[in-house]
């Protein structure tokens, strides 16, 4: 017998209430008057007696009363040994089709054992077939038809993503809860190594037993283009860089021709020596990428027989540098001299300059810029900020920098937030440098940012940086489908000598490449990452992805819904976004399965382990099993029936005392 | 009238719905009369009664001298309507009178009695007078005979009030100084004091030729209280505080209170006291038999 919840048992100590009252206590009797007590004697020790006697019925029933009640909520339970007829069993068949077993013929391997289990089953007996990659798919749910599970062993290709041990045991873990069955699994996989998760996340449920299938060899090199490094947008070609690393597991020592392909076009090649078990990087430099975007390829030869992780796919564009639209007001051109040098001091940016007057601006087509940037406007003209607010609702980016102008102004244009109180000259305090627009950006040190309005952050926008006081120094705010940064300091130098100090440089370039988009854009993505096709749901321009083969993948629902895309296959996906962004997306496969370094035996037994290793008893096909059993209920009952016979006790003991003379 | 009908109106119970004091006495009486047997010596007349031997202490001047002139010995010529006598009713009105455990308190049976008392006195012309008295004497009315006294009589029993401790020897001091003529002297009390000190009180009145009565009136739960359980006591009179028993209260109480009743009876007895013990779950015919029986004695 045991407490599922004990500390429900310090509750006991409230009996000493009850103790109190009846023992404790003084006793304290109305009097009664007579009409004269000359006859009477002093009878109080036997009376006092006679009480307790009496009232230590109410009293055990309320100490009773109280400890049944800690028991009801201390949860007794024994361990009863219950002959109940066996679950049911239901044998699951679990196939890894993750990118690792196209090695070989590991996944045809795979198939013949299952189809063995499926073979092996006694003629009634219920199956299901799962497939495992980083998720578990259900190719057929519980079926006593073989051929049906044939079927699905059959239609089991290989994907390009990594294997997760770990959700396969989450998914058997609410089975297991769930059907109310026994689960035999056969789980059928090349055991990598990279596969298992922490013990923790290993724990089968107690109605699962586990049979592992390794399938493949112990010993199996492999030599894979483990990672290629590569500017996504290339401006120059004279400073084009591209830098690859090969890797070997379990391998000798070789020599492998490296070749970078760009839009299957052989541009140059390497003879690469690779250590045993070790990495070799390989640099190309200026290579000659054409305007547009390009399918780039980094492979290595000969194959060997995972042939898929030879290559390594990157997408990269050749485009002129972006214009950025500066406004300045009232004339002031010099405006933009401090933003513009620091843009233009940093190498490969991708960005230049364009001064412009405010008052130009509905003259321009704003959709040719990568961002605005709004130096101190002051109060803007209303067609001015409407035509700003239609360009950032369409996906554009707008950056704000507050002056004096624009704290007289009292409110920030287009963001719409007054600027409340006014801060003393400080110093930056807190800066994130997580944030993607401030990456890689050290402390402000030393900058002053002098006498300014502060401004007061809505709260649909955050505040990502602050002042030493607290006032909020940058503030991101999402207007429809575009960005907008207020920045609470001038970019001239007339509210701070941020633009004196080195930092000012990477900031520039930091916010800049944030607001163009720059950050959102990388060579290379691992199968199974999402990108994101729209910002706001309410966003209903159609969407686009066209896949590796060529088609379509999205429908017309989710054209015009779906928030994001997951991208499985290995290759390239072409994707047009709702705020009209076009993109090429390249897709490797999870490198961690190249590692094809099994599992030891000793942790495969651990994790068999963790099921039910140990059957139940079984008698003529009945289940004798040890399960605890609560006894709350009955703890409760007795509360019921204590309370009963503690009131009637009490009513007749309350009775008693009134006057009965 | 019928006797269960004059019964029932002699029941404390019944009398307890009546609101005014002289019908109660009228109740109780006419009830009480229509209740006895018809005898010769009962009755209500100025026919001849009896002579009888002078004894010293009667007044010389009821000497029948025909008879003494024809005998040669004094006789006294008696008639009904002549036979009246005094009666002097004291009536306890300490606190502890004032208990009750049923329908009737000690107190209001008290004034029933002594209503009914002075209503029988005054249908016999005897001179009625009333003394109430606690530790003090509360209320003092002459004995009259003249008209309007058995008003005075039953307003003063009506308007007494509960008062504080029992002293019987305010009253009797008082009562020695008011009774000029030999009479009967009624005490109605609950008598919660030492016998030998009661019959001490009260014995020098006997001397003076008076007939007195203990009418004792008790409730029942004074005789034997029902304590189902342990109580505390507080003494009405005292104001004293006593825990008890039951099983005190079922065994030893009963026995002292009836050697109380019982050493108060023998002693009141020895002293040429009547008593009686009344309790106030019983008719008051009782009582008034006594006094009838007493006064047909000194006829």
């Amino acid at each position: 017998m045991g407490f599922l919840s004990p500390w429900f048992l310090a509750a006991i100590a409230a009996v000493g209430l009850p103790i109190w009252l009846h023992l404790l206590r003084q006793y304290r009797q109305t009097p009664r008057p007579f009409s004269s007590v000359m006859f009477f004697e002093r009878r109080s020790q036997s009376s006092v007696r006679h009480k307790r006697l009496r009232y230590l019925v109410l009293l055990t029933l309320r100490c009773a009363l109280l400890i049944l009640l800690a028991l009801a909520f201390a949860n007794p339970f024994v361990n009863r040994t219950s002959a109940t007829a066996g679950r049911r069993k239901l044998t699951i068949i679990a196939v890894d089709r993750s990118f690792s077993m196209r090695y070989g013929r590991d996944l045809d391997q795979a198939k013949d054992a299952a189809r063995r289990v499926i073979a092996s089953l006694p003629g009634r007996d219920l199956a299901q077939v799962l497939a495992i990659d980083s998720h578990v798919e259900a190719m057929t749910q519980p079926e006593v038809d073989k051929n049906a599970l044939r079927s699905a062993v059959d239609a089991i290709h290989a994907t390009d993503q990594a294997s997760s041990f770990g959700e396969l045991t989450r998914a058997l873990r609410v089975m297991d809860q769930t059907t109310g069955m026994r689960l035999n699994v056969h789980f059928v996989s090349d055991m990598q190594e990279s596969s298992m998760p922490g013990f923790r996340d290993l724990r089968l449920g107690p109605h699962t037993t586990l049979v592992l299938h390794r399938v493949g060899g112990r010993a199996r090199p492999n030599w894979a283009v483990e990672s290629v490094t590569a500017p996504p947008h290339v401006y120059d070609a004279n400073s084009t860089r591209l830098t690859t690393t090969i890797t070997g597991w379990q391998t000798s020592a070789v020599l492998r021709k490296v070749t970078l392909y760009l839009d299957n076009k052989a541009v140059a090649s390497k003879e690469v020596e690779i250590p045993a078990n070790g990495r070799a990087q390989t640099e190309f430099l200026a290579f000659n990428v054409p305007y547009g975007f390009h399918r780039g390829e980094v492979r290595i030869q000969p194959h060997d027989e995972l042939s898929q992780d030879d290559s390594f796919p990157f997408a990269v564009e050749r485009s002129d540098p972006q214009k950025v639209l500066f406004l300045y007001v009232g004339g002031r051109a010099q405006q933009a001299f401090y933003y513009k040098a620091a843009i233009e001091s940093a190498s490969n940016t991708g960005l230049i300059i364009d001064p412009e007057p405010i008052e130009r601006v509905s003259s321009l087509d704003l959709s040719k810029f990568a961002y605005v940037v709004l130096n101190d406007p002051g109060a803007v003209d209303s067609g001015i900020a409407q035509k700003l607010c239609g360009y950032l609702s369409r996906g554009g980016a707008v950056f704000i920098a507050i002056g004096r102008n624009t704290d007289r102004a009292g409110k920030v244009p287009l963001y719409g937030s007054r600027i409340v109180g006014e801060h003393d000259t400080e110093r930056a305090a807190a800066l994130n440098a997580d944030e993607p627009m401030l990456r890689g950006l050290a402390q402000l040190e030393n900058v002053q940012f002098f006498e300014n309005g502060t401004v007061a952050v809505k709260p649909d926008s955050r505040a990502v940086a602050r002042l030493a006081d607290g006032a909020p120094l940058l503030v991101e705010a999402r207007m429809g489908e575009g960005k907008l940064l207020v920045f609470d300091s001038s970019l001239d130098g007339t509210s701070s000598d941020f633009p004196l100090h080195a930092s000012f440089v990477p900031f520039v370039v930091q916010t800049g490449h944030y607001l163009a988009g720059f950050e959102e854009t990388t060579p290379s993505l691992a199968a199974g990452t999402a990108i994101p096709l729209r910002k706001t749901r309410d966003q209903s321009t159609a969407a686009d992805v066209i896949g590796p083969g060529g088609k379509h993948e999205l429908s017309l629902n989710d054209a015009s819904r779906a928030m994001s895309y997951t991208l499985l296959e290995d290759g390239f996906y072409e994707i047009q976004r709702a705020d009209h962004r076009r993109l090429l997306a390249a897709v490797h496969a999870d490198r961690r399965e190249s590692d094809l370094r099994p599992a030891p035996d000793e942790t495969l037994d651990l994790w068999r382990n963790t099921g039910d290793s140990q059957p139940a008893v079984q008698s003529g096909g009945i289940e004798k099993q040890t399960r605890p059993w609560s006894l709350w209920r009955y703890a409760m009952f007795l509360v019921l029936l204590a309370a009963v016979m503690e009131s009637i006790f009490a009513r007749r003991y309350l009775k008693e005392e009134k006057p009965a003379v | 009238m019928s006797t269960a009908l004059a019964n029932r109106f002699l029941d404390p119970a019944v009398l307890a719905g009546i609101s005014r004091l002289d019908l109660v006495a009228r109740t109780v009486v006419e009830g009480f009369l229509a209740g006895l047997h018809r005898s010769p010596d009962f009755g209500f007349s100025q026919e001849f009664a009896e002579y009888r031997a002078y004894t010293p202490g009667d007044d010389p001047r009821q000497i029948d001298w025909n008879v003494f002139a024809r005998t040669e010995r004094p006789y006294l010529k008696r008639y009904r309507g002549e036979t009246n006598t005094a009666l002097m009713v004291l009536l306890d009105a300490s606190a502890s009178m004032s208990f009750s455990s049923g329908a009737v308190a000690k107190f209001d049976y008290a004034r029933y009695l002594a209503s009914a008392l002075v209503y029988l006195a005054h249908l016999q012309r005897d001179s009625t007078g009333l003394i109430v008295f606690h530790d003090e004497v509360a209320n003092i009315l002459q004995p009259s005979a003249r008209h309007g006294q058995l008003m005075r009589l039953l307003h003063g029993i009506e308007g007494a009030e509960i008062g504080k401790r029992t002293d019987y020897k305010r009253p009797f001091f008082d009562l020695q100084t008011i009774l000029k003529r030999r009479g009967i002297t009624v005490l109605i009390s609950d008598f919660f004091e030492d016998p030998a000190v009661i019959v001490r009180t009260i014995e020098p009145l006997r001397f003076r030729g008076n007939e007195v009565i203990l009418f004792h009136v008790l409730d029942p739960a004074e005789l034997a209280p029902d304590l189902s359980g342990p109580a505390l006591l507080l003494d009405m009179e005292t104001g004293d505080a006593i825990e008890t028993s039951a099983e005190y209260s079922r065994v030893e109480y009963p026995q002292k209170i009836a050697t109380h009743i019982e050493t108060l009876r023998s002693k009141a007895r020895s002293a040429g006291l009547d008593y009686v013990l009344l309790r106030t779950d019983q008719p008051l015919d009782a009582g008034l038999r006594e006094y009838f029986t007493l006064r047909r004695e000194r006829l």
